[in-house]
C-alpha cells in the first residue's frame, strides 16, 4: 500500500474525510439549539405579521402615495442577489476548475436555493391579496387571457423560476455520490432516506461517465443564469421612467452587487460553519483568501457602478436626473446612501491587505457590513427614486413600519432556520470531490 | 460466479484494471465501483463519449423553440397593442426563450443522466451491499453473455 502524507493509507484518508464531514450530523450541541430557536422564532413572528398584513390589508405596511415599492421589493432584490454568488462558486469556478470550489460549493449551493425560497416570497407577501399570484403564471384563463410577456414581472417570473429549477437540481444532483457514501455511515430511517435519495447509487463506471458530463452540462446551462437573472431584476426598475432607475448600467451595475452581497453571505456562514464543525483542514484559510480576492474585484466593481451612476445624471442635462441623484447623496435618505457607499466601497478596501484576507473574523466583520450595505444599496434605489420622481408636487417619503420591519427578520429567520437544517441533515461539503482532490 | 478484487488505493486498482485488460479479459465483463470519478477508468474500459450530451442539446434546442412559439402564438391570437410596442417583440420574447432554453436543457440533460446511467434503481436502493471507500474490480463470468 502506499502511503500517503502523515503515514496515513489512502483508505484511512477516505475513512476520515467521511468521519470529519459527516461528524457535523451528530447530535447538535447547546448553541445550535439555540440557533434553531432564535431563527425559528423570527419565522413565527414574520409568520404571524404576515397573516395580519393579509387580514387588516396592504395598509399595515408604510407605503405611501408615491413610494409604492419599498422594504419588500428590496428584500426580494436582495435575497435573489444573495443567491447569485452560491451560483458563481459551484458552476463558473467549477468551469474554471478552481480547486478551492470544493471547500464551498455544497455551503454556497444551499444558500443559492434557500435564498431563492426566501426571495419567492417577497412577491407574494408584497402583492397584499397574495392569493391571487396565480394571476402570474402563463396559462389560458377563462378569457382566453394571455400574460403580457413584454411585462418585466413576467420575465421575473421566468427568470427566477427557471434559476430556482436549475439551482435546486444542481444542489440535488452535487449530493447524490455523498447521500451513497453517506447512508453506510448511519443507520435506521436516516439510512433508509439516503438510499431512497441517492437513487442506487453504486459508483459504478457507467454511473460516474454519465455523472461527469451531467455536472458539466449543469454547471454551463447555470453559468449564463449568473449574469441573467439579476439582469432581469435590474429590467423590473430599469424599464420604468422613473429618474433613478431609467439607466442602461442597470443590469452589469445589480449583477456585480448580487455577486458581492451573496460572497459576503457565504463568508457569513462559513466562518461560523468552520469553526463549529472543525473543518479547517477541508476549509483553509487560502480559500477563504480567494473568496475574498472576489469580494474585493466585486467590491471595486460596484463602486465604479456607483461613480459612473451618479456621472451619467450629473452630465445628462436632465433636471429630474440630476435632481434625484442630488436627493440620493443629500436628501433625507443620506445617511442611508452614506452608510452604503462606507460598507460596500470602502470597507473592501481593507481587503487589499494580504494579512486581513486571511483573518476570518476580520472577513466575518467585512461580509456582515457588505451585507448591510447591499440591503441598504436595494431600498436607497428603491425608496428615494419613487420618493422624489418628476413632480414636486406629488413628492413624498417613506417610513417602514413594524409589519414590515418584522416580515423582513421573519425572512432572515426563515434563511437562516433551513441553512442550520440543511448543517445538521445533509453532508456540508462535497465528500467525493475532497477525495478526488486528495 | 464473479470474480471480485478490493482494492484501497486508487493506483494499485489503475495497474491491476489495465493488467486485466492486457491479459485478454473481455472489457464488456468488467465492472468497477469507486467512490469517486476516476477519469482513468473511462479511458482503461475505452467507454464511449457520454450520451447525456444529446440530451443538453435537445433540451436546449427546444426550450428555445417553445420559449418563441409561446410568446408569439398567445400574442398574436389575442393581439393587443400594450405601450406601443409590437404585437410580436423579439427582444422581450427573447429573454423568455432564454431562461426556458436554460430551464428545458438542465431538465433534459438531468433526465438523460438518469436514463443513461439506470437510475433510480430499485435494487440499488434496496441493496445491502457496500464497499466504502474501496475500489472494486468485478470480472463477471464468461458463461452468462
Amino acid at each position: 500500500m502506499t502511503r500517503g502524507e502523515g503515514g496515513m493509507g489512502n483508505g484511512e484518508k477516505y475513512a476520515k474525510v467521511d468521519r470529519d464531514i459527516l461528524a457535523a450530523m451528530e447530535k447538535p450541541g447547546r448553541l445550535y439549539l439555540a440557533g434553531l430557536a432564535v431563527a425559528a422564532s423570527l419565522v413565527v413572528i414574520g409568520g404571524i405579521l404576515w397573516a395580519y398584513q393579509i387580514r387588516s390589508g396592504l395598509g399595515v405596511a408604510g407605503y405611501t402615495h408615491p413610494v409604492g415599492w419599498a422594504v419588500y421589493i428590496t428584500n426580494f432584490v436582495f435575497w435573489v442577489g444573495i443567491a447569485h454568488s452560491g451560483t458563481l462558486i459551484s458552476a463558473v469556478l467549477y468551469l474554471f476548475r478552481a480547486r478551492y470550489r470544493t471547500s464551498f460549493n455544497r455551503a454556497a449551493e444551499a444558500m443559492t436555493v434557500f435564498a431563492l425560497m426566501v426571495a419567492g416570497l417577497f412577491p407574494l407577501i408584497h402583492l397584499g391579496r397574495s392569493w391571487l399570484f396565480y394571476y402570474l403564471i402563463p396559462y389560458p384563463n377563462q378569457r382566453q387571457l394571455w400574460v403580457n410577456f413584454r411585462s418585466p414581472l413576467i420575465w421575473d417570473v421566468f427568470a427566477v423560476g427557471t434559476y430556482f429549477t436549475v439551482s435546486l437540481v444542481f444542489f440535488y444532483v452535487g449530493m447524490i455520490p455523498d447521500f451513497a457514501a453517506a447512508k453506510q455511515h448511519v443507520a435506521g430511517i436516516r439510512k433508509r432516506i439516503f438510499s431512497v435519495l441517492s437513487l442506487g447509487w453504486k459508483g459504478t463506471e457507467r454511473e460516474w461517465r454519465h455523472y461527469g458530463m451531467l455536472y458539466l452540462f449543469l454547471a454551463a446551462f447555470a453559468t449564463p443564469l449568473v449574469a441573467s437573472v439579476h439582469s432581469v431584476v435590474s429590467w423590473d426598475f430599469a424599464m420604468s421612467i422613473v429618474p433613478g432607475w431609467h439607466t442602461t448600467i442597470f443590469a452589469p451595475y445589480f449583477v456585480a452587487g448580487a455577486i458581492l452581497s451573496g460572497t459576503a453571505m457565504v463568508i457569513t456562514l462559513v466562518v461560523p460553519l468552520r469553526k463549529a464543525m472543525n473543518l479547517h483542514e477541508y476549509i483553509t484559510d487560502d480559500h477563504f483568501e480567494s473568496i475574498a480576492k472576489i469580494l474585493l474585484f466585486t467590491s471595486l466593481i460596484v463602486s465604479y457602478a456607483y461613480i459612473v451612476e451618479f456621472g451619467m445624471a450629473s452630465y445628462s442635462g436632465n433636471i429630474f436626473e440630476m435632481e434625484a441623484f442630488r436627493y440620493r447623496a443629500l436628501g433625507e435618505f443620506r445617511y442611508l446612501t452614506w452608510a452604503m457607499i462606507f460598507c460596500n466601497s470602502l470597507v473592501p478596501l481593507t481587503l487589499f491587505a494580504k494579512r486581513l484576507r486571511r483573518n476570518t473574523t476580520f472577513l466575518l466583520v467585512v461580509s456582515l457590513l457588505v451585507n448591510v450595505g447591499m440591503w441598504l444599496e436595494r431600498f436607497v434605489i428603491i425608496v428615494t427614486s419613487l420618493a422624489h420622481d418628476f413632480d414636486p408636487y406629488v413628492w413624498g417619503t417613506y417610513r417602514p413600519t413594524y409589519v414590515e420591519v418584522g416580515i423582513s427578520l421573519g425572512s432572515f429567520g426563515l434563511f437562516f432556520l433551513l441553512y442550520l437544517l440543511f448543517v445538521k441533515n445533509l453532508p456540508v461539503l462535497s465528500i467525493s470531490e475532497i477525495k478526488e482532490h486528495l | 460466479m464473479a470474480d471480485r478484487r478490493i482494492f484501497e488505493d486508487r493506483e494499485q486498482f489503475l495497474e491491476a484494471l489495465r493488467l486485466l485488460v492486457r491479459e485478454g479479459v473481455p472489457r464488456d465483463r468488467i465492472r468497477v465501483f469507486t467512490p469517486f470519478g476516476v477519469p482513468e477508468v473511462e479511458e482503461i474500459l475505452l467507454g464511449k463519449r457520454s450520451k447525456v450530451r444529446f440530451f443538453a442539446l435537445i433540451g436546449a434546442a427546444s426550450g428555445t423553440v417553445t420559449g418563441f412559439a409561446f410568446t408569439i402564438l398567445t400574442s398574436l391570437s389575442w393581439p393587443l397593442i400594450v405601450g406601443g410596442k409590437p404585437i410580436v417583440s423579439v427582444p422581450p420574447f427573447l429573454i423568455i426563450a432564454f431562461a426556458l432554453t436554460i430551464l428545458f436543457g438542465a431538465l433534459s440533460t438531468f433526465a438523460g443522466f438518469l436514463l443513461m446511467s439506470r437510475l433510480p434503481s430499485p435494487s440499488g436502493i434496496r441493496s445491502e451491499e457496500e464497499y466504502g471507500n474501496a475500489f472494486v474490480i468485478l470480472v463477471e463470468d464468461g458463461g452468462r453473455r
